[in-house]
């Protein structure tokens, strides 16, 4: 998957679990004070995450220090290559 | 202590036959009928029941996704419906959050929708990890009334009815005791419910549901006639604002009516059946509490499902007390069973019968069974004044609930 395929991917996640306007996901986005996620939004960003790329993240402790979209999808290009 | 006197000042419904009252009132004038074929349902094996009364889900958007995620299909409907009834009944929004206004929604159970995404998601692998953190706030028995409470940021007394078909009865009794007793000052009472094969099945598997009409969907459900063959799930929301009534009187406040008895009671019999004793038990001691007799009431809402043998027994008990005399009518005919949300949804509809002094007939019957004669079958549109109506609901698990409401007449 390239990396164009991992960000639109994860934008589609965030339209459709999260209802928000595509023009708003950019990667400096804060999840949280930008885009109006809270705690237990981040269970169903993991949930969709994990459907949307067949990864397991549940346990992930790194998903503690996301905060920017961008993040998110550094997070899941890394978890993409380690699962090559 | 000299008891408060309590009044109902908003209405708001979802249901079959349209999303506000005016639609729902609208569609019972017009003898209308809100039961349909339901697509899909016959891909359950031993499903015998295929018709429900379907309410339109629209303008949920309008509740923003923070608040609207834990909501299920029925508090959604519920929301809606509150809505409804706070503008009806003028309730400014600086009360909402006051302690001295609450919120009791009854329904059987949580979203049936949400409940079967979780068990269609938990059951197949036995795997936790694809569970959505919302899925328990829509499954749980208090969705409704902790959803309104949370959207409205109410502060009072917040509590869920939960007694299948008289919770939303039992929502308004409770309203109706914590108000007497002082305690607020208005509440927000009522049930919501939602359709699903899930619940139908709960009932067919009981053989009490209705399957001979599957293909003539509007000649069903037919509480009372000789043709009946069980009931038809429905769902939607029905709340009534009860509020003090002296708050309500300074206020200026339009009043439906005043809330005069309730009684709830189980059979302690039987958990399914339903028996005339107990019905009659419940109704006098709903007549008592109000300090009235049988002879004051000018009509009946009847529970009336068009089960063979619920009907039986509620038309038993109503001769039982009243004789002929005074006239009943079901209105599941035209909405199907909203099972928890069914008795708000019905007083709402007997509440403008008795603003407009008209009463509407029992849909579908058209010859009354011989277990079920001998009481005022109400079979055509009547011109009645109602002075006094009783509201009953009877549910499974042998639970009776019967309202008193009286018109207020110096408003």
């Amino acid at each position: 998957m390239t990396k164009q395929e991992i960000i639109t991917k994860v934008n589609e996640v965030f339209e459709e679990s999260f209802e928000i306007e595509k023009e708003k996901l950019q990667p400096q986005m804060n999840i949280f004070e930008d885009l109006g996620l809270d705690s237990l939004d981040i269970v169903d960003l993991v949930v969709a995450l994990q459907e949307k790329f067949g990864i397991k993240i549940r346990d992930d402790e790194r998903i503690r220090a996301i905060r920017s979209l961008g993040d998110i999808y550094q997070f899941t290009m890394t978890m993409q290559n380690k699962a090559k | 202590m000299q008891l408060k006197r309590v009044v109902i000042t908003g209405v708001g419904a979802v249901s079959g036959l349209g999303t506000d009252v005016p639609s729902l009132i609208e569609g019972i004038e017009q003898g209308k009928s809100a039961v349909r074929y339901m697509e899909g349902w016959n891909q359950y094996n031993g499903l015998r029941c295929l018709v429900g009364a379907p309410a339109e889900l629209k303008n949920e958007k309008a509740i923003p996704r923070r608040s609207r995620r834990s909501m299920g299909r029925m508090s959604i409907f519920a929301v809606q419906a509150v809505q409804q009834a706070l503008v009806d009944a003028d309730i400014p929004r600086e009360m909402l959050p006051s302690g001295r206004l609450g919120c009791i929604i009854g329904s059987t159970m949580g979203s049936a929708q949400s409940l079967n995404e979780a068990f269609e998601t938990l059951l197949p692998e036995k795997d936790l990890t694809q569970l959505k953190s919302m899925k328990f706030f829509q499954c749980v028995s208090h969705s409704a009334a902790m959803n309104v409470a949370h959207y409205l940021g109410i502060a009072g007394y917040v509590m869920a009815t939960s007694a299948a078909c008289a919770s939303s009865l039992q929502a308004l009794g409770t309203g109706y005791d914590l108000i007497r007793l002082g305690a607020q000052d208005v509440v927000i009472c009522g049930g919501a419910e939602e359709l699903h094969p899930m619940v139908t099945g709960s009932f067919d598997v009981l053989f009490a549901t209705s399957s001979h009409y599957n293909h003539s969907p509007h000649q069903t459900p037919r509480p009372f006639d000789d043709k009946r063959d069980g009931l038809v799930c429905g769902e939607g929301s029905g709340i009534l604002i009860l509020e003090e009534y002296e708050r309500a009187l300074q206020r200026e406040a339009k009043i439906y009516a005043e809330i005069v008895g309730y009684n709830t009671c189980g059979n302690g019999i039987h958990v399914s059946q339903s028996y005339m004793e107990a019905m009659i038990s419940c109704i006098k001691e709903a007549l008592n509490n109000a300090a009235v007799e049988p002879h004051d009431i000018d009509y009946i809402n009847a529970h009336a499902t068009a089960t063979i043998q619920g009907d039986k027994e509620e038309a038993g008990a109503i001769r039982e007390i009243f004789g002929n005399s005074v006239p009943v009518s079901s209105l599941k005919g035209y909405i199907g069973h909203a099972l928890g949300a069914s008795g708000a949804i019905e007083l709402i509809i007997a509440l403008m019968m008795m603003k407009k002094g008209r009463l509407y007939p029992t849909l579908n019957l058209k010859n009354v069974g011989a277990e079920c004669n001998g009481i005022f079958h109400v079979t055509k549109p009547l011109k009645r004044d109602i002075n006094i109506l009783v509201k009953n609901c009877f549910a499974f698990g042998g639970i009776n609930a019967a309202l008193v409401c009286k018109k207020v007449n110096n408003t």
